[in-house]
């Protein structure tokens, strides 16, 4: 720890009577979203290439109160332990900074989501195009405000694609929350926090094909079907959104 | 894949392009002796550079400063400490700068680079050491409580010059923080005020009714060079950090006191006259960031 004070004093954060809100109750019909969005309405989404300049390609993603930026390294030769491969690897790691969420964190890395956006994007990648070398994919949480995962794999893939790294599509993630009787899109963190269900899909849109789905909590069949529908149908718009915000820079750097 | 269907200027820029990675050192030295560099800046001159104040919601201050392509986000998280036995009437700040991955294929996960380490430490002794902050301004209630104000600040972009944004972003997150209207509860507690408590019955007083703003006595303000030959070059980026070693970084006062200076080393020697030009360089350099610094928070009083 830097400062004066060698050792950092036990501190307390004066502000503990904000997260223990009384739950709202959501199962009133005139149950309204913390940010009075209608429940299949997605947050605005700002997406932006090019946010590092050191990197081969990166992304700038900001969904509301969710902020990342995600940098892509590579291809670069892989770790000299690493065995040989004929295809390319594909590494990955999330890190939050001590501000994104509300009480002052450690801002470590987070080997949980890190594993998960490494499966989600692992399929869209041609390995195959970049033999005996590492694809780096390293993103930081700027701020936290619900949905940061599928935030960051929507924006790594915006970085792959900055990079000029082969991909079969791009990938976007959307995920809906299952709270009592309504299903919310796009969840910020408050209706995270008392989520009865959490469904993410992750998927390549023009391809039509998934490339991680992940369940929690209880659903039902029909719920679940509707659920996916949802996100199917975010996750071409978010696509599109993408797609657009590729061609824009490539205009732009023409002029 | 450019240069397959390239056209003749195109190729001319690619042998440019691999002469400046295999000589790197001749490739600049050219541009010297024509005073220019390679981003066609004067040796003396600094980038562009751009301030934004409360660029993190979450933060009681916060900043983001861009110097070139070098970015810097800053952020200030006010929490209530007890004293120390020595000073009970002093609040505290720790100062951390991080280099995540994202900033620079230097970095890897898992491993905190040097360079976070040793910037980490001279932002430090620089603030506390300049006088910048009275730490009894963040005392709360004598012997028992003070601030801790968390001061982090994030590479984004590490282009060169890394010391400078740091603590222009550090300086600016400090003019922008907000410090929280507190009270003591009765189990000896501080907490936050709320807007709804301050309009309806008001059960404690507040403690810090009039301290809503930290005072900065003299903001700091920072210039690198590099010294090479005898030339000086003001602002280094990362590719001019990499292949000319020297630097010397000073550190002046609004009102143009030398606060510190650091020579970290380098095969080149640093004559009177050298550091003499240098801090002429930077008192430049001052004039420019205090505009940038002014500009921004009027910007943000607007708002």
């Amino acid at each position: 720890m830097a400062g004066k004070t060698g050792s950092t004093p036990a501190t307390y954060s004066p502000s503990p009577a904000t997260r223990k809100k009384k739950r709202t109750p959501i199962g009133d019909a005139d149950w309204v979203r913390p940010d009075n969005r209608s429940f299949y309405q997605c947050r605005p989404a700002y997406l932006r290439t090019g946010a590092v300049s050191t990197a081969a390609g990166s992304a700038y993603a900001e969904f509301g109160n969710t902020k990342v930026i995600v940098s892509v390294f590579g291809p670069r030769e892989s770790k000299k332990a690493m065995m040989y491969s004929d295809t390319g690897r594909l590494n990955c790691n999330i890190s939050y900074t001590t501000f994104a969420t509300p009480d002052h964190g450690q801002g470590s890395d987070n080997k949980e989501l890190s594993s998960k956006l490494h499966k989600a994007l692992e399929g869209a990648i041609i390995l195959e195009s970049f033999p005996k070398t590492t694809v780096d994919v390293f993103a930081l949480v700027l701020e936290s405000g619900g949905s940061d995962l599928p935030v960051v794999i929507s924006c790594a893939s915006l970085a792959l694609a900055d990079a000029g790294i082969l991909l079969h599509d791009l990938v976007a993630s959307v995920s809906v929350s299952c709270l009592g009787k309504n299903l919310v899109i796009d969840p910020v963190s408050e209706e995270e926090s008392y989520q009865d269900g959490s469904l993410m899909i992750t998927c390549m849109p023009s391809r039509n094909e998934v490339t991680q789905l992940s369940i929690t909590g209880e659903w039902s069949t029909p719920k679940t079907n509707e659920a996916m529908e949802l996100c199917l149908g975010a996750c071409s718009k978010l696509c599109e959104v993408m797609r657009s915000c590729l061609k824009d820079a490539v205009t732009d750097s023409k002029e | 894949m450019a240069a397959v269907n390239g056209s003749s200027d195109l190729s001319s820029e690619m042998e440019v392009d691999a002469f400046r990675r295999l000589f790197p050192l001749r490739y600049h030295e050219y541009h010297l002796l024509k005073s220019v560099r390679p981003d066609a800046r004067k040796l003396g001159s600094a980038r562009d550079t751009t301030l934004a104040l409360g660029a993190v919601a979450s933060a009681d201050g916060s900043a983001l400063a861009k110097i070139g392509s070098t970015t810097m986000l800053a952020a200030i998280k006010m929490e209530v400490m007890t004293p120390t036995v020595e000073c009970p009437d002093e609040g505290s700040i720790a100062i951390e700068f991080h280099m995540p991955p994202i900033c620079s294929p230097l970095v890897r996960p898992g491993r905190p680079a040097e360079a976070a380490e040793v910037i980490s430490k001279q932002l430090s002794d620089t603030i506390f050491s300049s006088g910048m902050i009275d730490l009894k301004e963040l005392c709360l209630v004598g012997g028992k409580a003070a601030w801790m104000a968390y001061l982090d600040i994030y590479c984004l972009d590490a282009d060169g010059a890394l010391f400078d944004a740091a603590l222009l972003s550090a300086v600016a997150a400090f003019s922008h923080l907000n410090i929280p209207v507190v009270s003591l509860n009765d189990d000896g507690r501080i907490v936050i005020v709320s807007e709804d408590n301050v309009r309806g019955k008001l059960e404690k007083e507040p403690v810090n009714k009039e301290k809503r703003k930290l005072k900065l006595n003299s903001p700091l303000f920072s210039l690198t060079c590099i010294l090479h030959k005898n030339y000086i070059l003001a602002d280094p980026t990362a590719e001019e950090e990499s292949i000319m070693e020297t630097v010397v970084t000073v550190v002046l006062d609004s009102s143009y006191q030398l606060v510190s200076l650091y020579k970290p080393g380098g095969p080149v020697l640093a004559h009177t006259s050298v550091i003499q030009d240098c801090v002429a360089l930077a008192r430049r350099r001052v004039k420019e960031l205090q505009n940038v610094l002014n500009e921004a928070i009027s910007d943000m009083e607007v708002d």
